[in-house]
């Protein structure tokens, strides 16, 4: 049972950082620094509970904070650019705070040894789950209980007015400024919404792998956060949620008994996915197919 | 003072490689106006399928495993074309950008699963040709590149403005739906531009086997990265921009490695692409014909 | 009469049959699960610690497997999981080991996973408020130094990088007395590589009275060396020691062909005694001097090697430390009586780590190692030379 508790944590955190970049993507921004904002939040509550002995729930939400304001430090400059661009850009700023944590030190004595990050070799020692006695199954839950609350919020915008600006700016810019969308409002706080998500992901990150290094924020996990939602379907959150689940749950640990045709079929069933389903797993016409189900279950 | 003009000649030399490899990216932008995230990785992958010349006639002379892989190139770009862009309708960008990454990723595992990852020895021409100029050297092979692309160029700029493919392949970059009207095979056009490229890439990469001296998955991902920021810098869709863009980024990143150290040098390379996106999003060489 | 005749004969067959007959219950499976990279450019690690796996355990089998706690004999079954290089599906990987019946694992091969799974293990064993995980590993190839002491549950057979190289410069010193001064290459980016040349190379040359005149620096994606060749030629040393991996490696001693740069000495890093750096660049390599702590030099070697290969594997340091520690188990199985019943696996994985915690010396292919008490070994070594595109004893001071 461990081992699935153990999958599940992974899902759940892997959700987090699909669904950062979710509402960028509603937007119409493609942003491959949400691995950027992770690592933000990664360090950031490492640091606050290795170092300072702060408790896990503030030291997440110091992350979620950090990686906001980050976040919307890069929304502005993210407004003069779009298309390609912008994928460049937001590339080369979360390859950017890959290296500078590459070139962070910032390490306290703690008795005879040093603890705290320490630019290439990592920040290690991260554990406030198994030192507290936390077992796998309450950090799953704990990390659940999280994702629960961000996609029951973005599930509320999606159905609030917000929701439909933002997919409005999304669909069509010119269209949208002139039905009177302020756009650098909406594109920025999308963007920040986007940071504080990564952030928190990226806080109980740390803390589950007890280990963090520059290269575990590297472009592979950039892509990974667009390709959830890419592939999962912009309908809505479910999408992202399913896409993680087919990934790490079918591809990464379900197609382990094919031994070494796992990692090919990785590629291929991507490549297969996006060909059959080009609107994602859960495009609005399967979104459609399960209301009718559950409404039909409701009058029943 | 000499230290500096050597490190700065080094760079922009060893830029020729990026060149090569921006010049692809920028063209199948410039006409599909779509990302091709697998290009880098298919070049890389033409230039194992290279090596297989090697294989089969064992003394083989470096330019017959460059023609291999020039070849495979086209095959591979062709490829990628079927699996990532033919069958995906043209109006969803973010489809076909996954796609090309998931391509990217199997083409890497194919090479592993074959070389089980190990670095794999590279014919050269010309590395160890060493050239002087007064006090400075100019490794030779990298001559050869430069060379290579600015005839590639050539080549291309010729087949796009004097050639019919051509005529169709700027049509169907402007305004598809229009060339579409004036019986241009849209699809054609498409898959012509993924062989063309592709063969360029295959080239590409087996030149830049040869310029490092061995072929590694490891290579993938950073000329990836690199092949992206070239055709930013350079301008979308413009050719001559890439060459130009590729040199320059060698050359800075080779200043910046001097001036503050390999740790650092990647990150001062990122400030410049936000000053050139800050200051000229177009690009040097801004391409006006395109939609983007 | 009858009906009872046949109720008695039926009720004695079913008692005949539910009975466990004396031989078949004898033989059980002890469960050796190994894990390690099977993709990206390390694929060849995790190929070939699971060909050394395979091939340990059929030997040990063949022999007629190992004496368990009652008297029984138990049968190794072994099964390598990919982790590909990555530090969460490791993680998952040990879960899903320690969730099953394996009663120990052998395994990582990359540092970056070793690090975040040696966290997640129980750090202290009689710790009760600690949730680790309480699953021995034994690992083969990681090689950053200081790992194994994260956790009571972690143990490694990696050689002591100090250790040889000390004895590496001091014999550099002693064979080649026109050797004055050392230049360093290093991987900056890459843990091991970084720390083997600032905390050891660096400090032994030192420490065996060269003059270290400085050290170039690359990344382990780097391409041109241009820059870095150039400062090793203005420094003029009479050795160079590079601290890179194969890819790396072949790309500076390339450059340093073209630029004409040839030291008196050339030193490599230990993990790049392999075949690796052969398939990229055996010409530029030829006279590149290594310590490592496994070369075919004996009968027990070569047999080692035959046998990995036959289950396509290459028999290196890395492998082999995989062979060793499927034999080394073995003996602390048997010695610490591990019981291999399907109820008896949390017990017998606390036997087997007190085992190995226990264990002050163990026998390897090529001599005797010693075992300290943070769970790290120190084991002998010889120094090879690349000779005609061949990893060919240089110098054996055992």
């Amino acid at each position: 049972m461990d081992f699935y508790y153990g999958l599940a944590q992974i899902i759940g955190v892997h959700t987090l950082l699909g669904l950062s970049a979710y509402i960028v993507l509603l937007t119409g921004q493609v942003s491959l620094a949400q691995a950027g904002f992770f690592a933000i939040g990664a360090y950031a509550a490492g640091m606050l509970t290795v170092l300072f002995g702060w408790p896990i729930v503030p030291a997440l939400a110091v992350g979620a904070i950090l990686g906001a304001i980050v976040a919307c430090a890069v929304g502005f400059p993210a407004l003069r650019v779009r298309g390609l661009m912008l994928v460049i850009a937001t590339l080369a700023f979360g390859e950017g705070v890959r290296l500078f944590f590459f070139n962070f030190d910032y390490q306290i004595a703690r008795g005879d040894i040093k603890v705290g990050p320490l630019g290439g070799e990592g920040f290690r020692q991260i554990r406030y789950f198994p030192e507290n006695g936390w077992t796998t199954f309450e950090v799953m839950l704990f990390i659940w209980a999280i994702v629960a609350i961000v996609m029951a919020v973005l599930w509320w915008f999606d159905r609030s007015r917000y929701g439909a600006v933002l997919r409005a700016v999304g669909e069509d810019e010119v269209a949208a400024q002139s039905v009177g969308i302020n756009l650098t409002a909406v594109k920025v706080s999308a963007m920040t919404i986007g940071g504080a998500v990564a952030g928190v992901g990226g806080g109980l990150y740390a803390h589950y792998t007890t280990h963090i290094e520059h290269t575990s924020f590297n472009i592979l996990v950039a892509t990974f956060a667009i390709a959830y939602p890419i592939v999962g379907g912009l309908a809505s959150v479910f999408g992202t949620l399913a896409a993680v689940v087919f990934v790490q749950g079918f591809l990464v640990e379900g197609l382990r008994f094919l031994g070494d045709w796992r990692n090919l079929l990785f590629g291929a069933l991507i490549v297969l996915a996006m060909n059959l389903r080009p609107d994602g797993l859960v495009d609005a016409r399967v979104l459609g197919r399960l209301a009718r189900v559950f409404r039909g279950v409701r009058r029943a | 003072m000499l230290d500096l003009l050597q490190a700065i000649l080094d760079g922009v030399m060893f830029g020729a490689t990026y060149a090569l490899i921006g010049i692809g990216f920028t063209l199948v932008f410039g006409v599909m106006h779509k990302i091709n995230m697998a290009y880098a990785a298919a070049s890389v992958g033409g230039a194992y399928c290279g090596l297989l010349v090697l294989v089969a006639f064992k003394g083989a002379p470096a330019w017959a495993v460059f023609l291999g892989a020039f070849a495979a190139g086209g095959v591979l770009g062709y490829l990628v074309y079927l699996a990532c862009f033919h069958f995906i309708p043209l109006a969803n960008p973010l489809a076909t950008l996954m796609s090309t990454v998931g391509m990217l990723l199997l083409i890497d595992e194919i090479v592993v699963h074959t070389t089980d990852g190990m670095p794999q020895n590279y014919p050269a021409m010309f590395d160890d040709v060493m050239l002087r100029a007064g006090e400075l050297s100019i490794r030779g092979d990298l001559l050869l590149i430069f060379g290579v692309g600015v005839a590639c160029m050539a080549v291309l700029l010729a087949l796009l403005y004097r050639t019919r493919l051509g005529l169709a392949t700027r049509a169907v970059s402007q305004q598809p739906v229009a060339a579409q009207l004036c019986g241009i095979r849209v699809a054609q056009v498409n898959a012509a531009t993924f062989v063309i490229t592709g063969l360029l890439g295959g080239l590409a990469g087996a030149l830049i086997g040869a310029s490092v001296g061995a072929l590694s998955p490891l290579l993938t991902v950073p000329l990836t990265v690199k092949g992206l920021i070239v055709t930013v810098i350079g301008g979308l869709g413009s050719i001559p921009g890439a060459i130009v863009a590729g040199l320059l980024v060698g050359g800075f990143e080779n200043l910046f490695q001097q001036f503050r150290g390999v740790t650092e040098r990647d990150l001062y390379v990122m400030l410049l692409l936000f000053a050139f996106l800050v200051f000229r999003p177009g690009g040097i060489f801004a391409s006006g014909a395109g939609r983007d | 009469m009858k009906t009872l005749a046949t109720a008695v004969a039926a009720a004695l067959a079913a008692m005949a049959l539910g009975l466990p007959s004396g031989a078949a219950a004898q033989e059980r499976t002890v469960k050796i699960a190994g894990f390690g990279a099977k993709s990206g450019v390390v694929r060849s690690f995790g190929v070939n610690s699971e060909a050394a796996l395979l091939a340990a355990a059929e030997e040990i089998n063949k022999a007629g497997g190992i004496k368990l706690g009652d008297g029984a004999k138990g049968k190794i079954a072994v099964e390598f999981y990919d982790d590909r290089c990555n530090a969460e599906e490791g993680i998952s990987v040990i879960r899903r080991i320690a969730s099953a019946d394996w009663v120990v694992a052998v395994g990582p091969t990359c540092s970056n996973v070793a690090e975040p799974l040696f966290g997640i293990l129980q750090k202290k064993v009689e710790d009760a408020g600690d949730s680790g995980l309480q699953m021995p590993v034994f690992t083969d190839v990681a090689i950053k130094v200081g790992l194994a002491k994260i956790s009571q549950w972690a143990f490694r057979n990696v050689p002591n990088e100090f250790t040889m190289y000390s004895s590496l410069f001091n014999f550099v010193r002693t064979e080649f007395p026109d050797v004055k001064s050392v230049y360093g290459g290093v991987e900056e980016d890459f843990a091991h590589s970084r720390a083997t040349w600032y905390a050891v190379m660096k400090n032994r040359a030192d420490a065996n009275g060269f003059k270290v005149l400085g050290e170039s620096k690359w990344l382990l994606n780097d391409t041109n060396f241009a820059t870095q060749v150039r400062e090793m030629k203005k420094a003029d040393a009479d050795a160079i020691a590079i601290s890179a991996h194969p890819f790396t490696t072949c790309g500076v001693l390339k450059e340093m062909q073209r630029q004409g740069v040839k030291p008196k000495v050339l030193i490599g890093l230990t993990s790049s005694s392999s075949l690796e750096t052969l398939e990229g660049c055996a010409k530029q390599a030829e006279g590149m001097i290594i310590p490592t702590s496994f070369a075919p030099v004996n009968p027990k070697a070569l047999a080692a090697a035959k046998s990995t290969s036959k289950f396509k594997g290459n028999a290196d340091l890395h492998s082999m430390a995989a062979w060793e520690n499927v034999f080394i188990l073995k003996q602390v199985m048997e010695s610490e009586k591990v019981l291999a019943k399907p109820d008896t696996v949390a017990a017998d994985r606390r036997k087997i780590r007190d085992g190995l915690a226990k264990l002050k010396t163990t026998d390897g292919l090529i001599g005797v190692s010693r075992r300290d008490t943070d769970g790290e070994a120190e084991k002998p070594y010889l120094f090879v030379r690349a000779k005609n595109g061949q990893w060919t004893v240089y110098h054996n001071p055992l």
